[in-house]
């Protein structure tokens, strides 16, 4: 380690500027989103923009909150979002035990083959036959649609995580339930879950962050306020002809607020969500 | 002869069995009943959501379906597909296609293995900077489209007045307003989104490496670069197939980055597949040559992935150990 662990200052000093300027390309963008949120009309329209504020302001929270429907479309975002996450931990936990336990068995290896196959098939091309399905139901507008319709890129990723926590549980464990009488539904819900908490939450949580940022299915299934997710409301808050920045950078800090939350827990599986295609990209 | 074998080999394979069998049994018993009844939801929903709409992409792509005109029904033979080849959008959006596709994962290759490799191996303030390089990935893909859309934007943005003010520019730029920018731009952005990606996985792949064969290289004489080409690369070659084969396919389907800067403008200078296939659907309202469109989309990511699979299998091993230090 100690060869290796020496480095030429020339190397160190070119590590350092490679990884300064990449941290510029990356912050950058996102702190001048944040910046304009907070910055009053004319500085916004400024001929000389600058990171400094002089007369920082949450006057455009203000118009996000109050004057505009963003909270409606919070709303209708934490209801399909938080329904389809529900929808999809209940449906993938029951499977991913199975996959877990049994996973030699050919139904098994067929399911997670499928599952698998459909995480490479992209949404665009389901669109078009979902949309005419939902339009055929009268489902067009309304929040079951979306509901259902995120079971299609969540159901994979939620399967593949929860299996990989519970292959880390022990099968000692199930066989000592089974010997003291208890079901494998008993199993399921009195052992196996509480073991799994950790996972289950992580788990959830990628989930409900993959539904919160959806965009596409969001924009062609829903066409009215009352229904419309927050990702599609907020890019038709950019006007047609005039667009107001500063409150469209505070609508965008306000909607990345629970994935950023939701990240701070979720670092720790990061390299998990990884290999399973947690987020799409 | 026959028996005694067979006996012994019961005996032996009796004896192993009891060994074994606890660990064992799940996996080697019959599903029970309620494993297949635990199954079911999941394998319901992939039916009705992706099994049943692949076969109607194939179904509706033969036969008359409008969204306006419900009149027009009936088998079509191959007239949608007719209509989406004499589209003289369809040439230009092929080649967008192939020209988002390859510049995106070009430039997320290159940053995100640039960015590991530095971030790789003791450096202070590393946690800082991998934090840093890992915002842009958690941004939602419409809240950066219209990040960059402000930053690009030609009357009040920052990247153009700073840039004329600095006299790299005469006079601001409409980069998302010009054919020749329009797509080189969300393409940009695109890469700004998903190369943390590219990086974190690099980076674990790097980490993996052992670091025996580093010293032993380095004692040997070999400079950094060289054991980087030798030792470092071999290592990764399985992590790369994979990403940039997911990447292939999740950059040439992507419709939000697209439409959300640019909705496939100015003209078409920006338009890709998936934003033809959705102005068939929704704007023609012509739901055949939008499902014509998707079903041939989809045929040839599928004969591609199929000869990845099959042409790279060979290629998925780390090669790394081989090579150990001799060639240094």
């Amino acid at each position: 380690m100690a060869m290796v662990g020496t480095q030429a200052p020339f190397v160190r000093a070119v590590r350092y500027g490679v990884l300064a300027a990449f941290s510029v390309f990356c912050l950058f963008p996102f702190l001048w989103m944040v910046d304009t949120a907070f910055k009053p009309m004319d500085e916004v329209l400024s001929s000389a923009p600058s990171f400094i504020i002089r007369h920082p302001t949450l006057f455009n929270f203000e118009t996000v909150l109050l004057h505009s429907p963003f909270l409606i479309y919070l709303r209708n975002s934490c209801i399909v979002s938080g329904f389809s996450t529900v929808l999809t931990m209940i449906s993938s936990t029951f499977c991913a035990y199975v996959l877990s336990r049994w996973s030699r068995q050919r139904p098994v290896r067929v399911l997670s083959g499928a599952l698998l196959a459909s995480q490479m098939i992209p949404g665009v091309l389901l669109l078009v036959p979902l949309y005419m399905t939902m339009r055929d139901l009268g489902l067009l507008s309304t929040y079951f649609s979306l509901i259902i319709v995120y079971c299609t890129f969540m159901v994979p990723l939620t399967v593949f995580m929860l299996r990989s926590f519970f292959d880390g549980v022990p099968l000692e464990l199930e066989e000592a339930a089974e010997l003291d009488g208890c079901s494998r539904s008993a199993f399921l819900v009195r052992v196996l879950l509480p073991l799994s908490v950790p996972g289950l939450l992580a788990t959830g949580l990628f989930g409900f962050v993959t539904a919160w940022n959806e965009f596409m299915f969001g924009y062609v299934l829903i066409n009215d306020d009352a229904h419309r997710t927050l990702t599609p409301g907020i890019m038709l808050f950019r006007g047609a002809h005039e667009t107001d920045w500063g409150s469209l950078m505070a609508a965008s800090v306000l909607t990345i607020l629970p994935v950023g939350i939701s990240f701070l827990y979720l670092q720790r599986f990061l390299s998990l969500g990884l290999t399973v295609g947690a987020v799409k990209g | 002869m026959d028996t005694v074998q067979s006996i012994a080999r019961g005996r032996s394979a009796a004896h192993r069995v009891s060994r074994v069998t606890t660990v064992v049994s799940h996996r080697r018993r019959q599903m029970p009943l309620i494993a297949w009844f635990f199954l079911s939801p999941v394998a319901l929903l992939l039916l009705a959501l992706i099994a049943y709409p692949l076969l109607d992409v194939a179904w509706e792509s033969f036969h008359y379906v409008n969204l306006t005109n419900p009149t027009a029904t009936g088998f079509s033979g191959f007239d949608n597909f007719e209509t989406v080849f004499q589209d003289d959008d369809l040439l230009p959006a092929i080649w967008n296609t192939v020209l988002w596709t390859g510049l995106s994962v070009a430039g997320e290759y290159v940053l995100g293995l640039s960015a590991a490799v530095a971030l790789a191996g003791p450096i202070r303030g590393g946690a800082f900077f991998r934090a840093f390089i890992i915002i842009p990935w958690l941004i939602p893909i419409v809240v950066a489209g219209l990040d960059w859309s402000w930053i690009l934007a030609p009357d009040y943005g920052v990247l153009n007045l700073w840039l004329v003010h600095l006299g790299v520019l005469s006079h601001p730029v409409d980069w998302l307003g010009q054919m020749n920018t329009a797509l080189l731009t969300v393409t940009l952005a695109n890469v700004w989104r998903t190369f943390p990606f590219y990086t974190i996985s690099f980076l674990a792949a790097l980490q993996a490496v052992p670091p025996e064969l580093h010293e032993a290289a380095a004692l040997d004489g070999a400079p950094a670069w060289r054991r980087f080409w030798h030792i470092s690369m071999p290592h990764l070659r399985p992590v790369t197939l994979t990403l940039v084969t997911l990447h292939v396919i999740w950059t040439a389907v992507n419709f939000d980055f697209i439409w959300v800067m640019t909705a496939g403008g100015p003209l078409n200078a920006s338009t890709t597949l998936p934003i033809l296939i959705y102005r068939y659907a929704m704007r023609n309202f012509d739901v055949g040559a939008a499902c014509a469109l998707a079903g041939m989309m989809m045929s040839a990511m599928a004969t591609m992935f199929f000869l990845y699979r099959y042409g790279t299998m060979g290629l998925m091993r780390p090669r790394g150990r081989r090579l150990k230090t001799g060639e240094a």
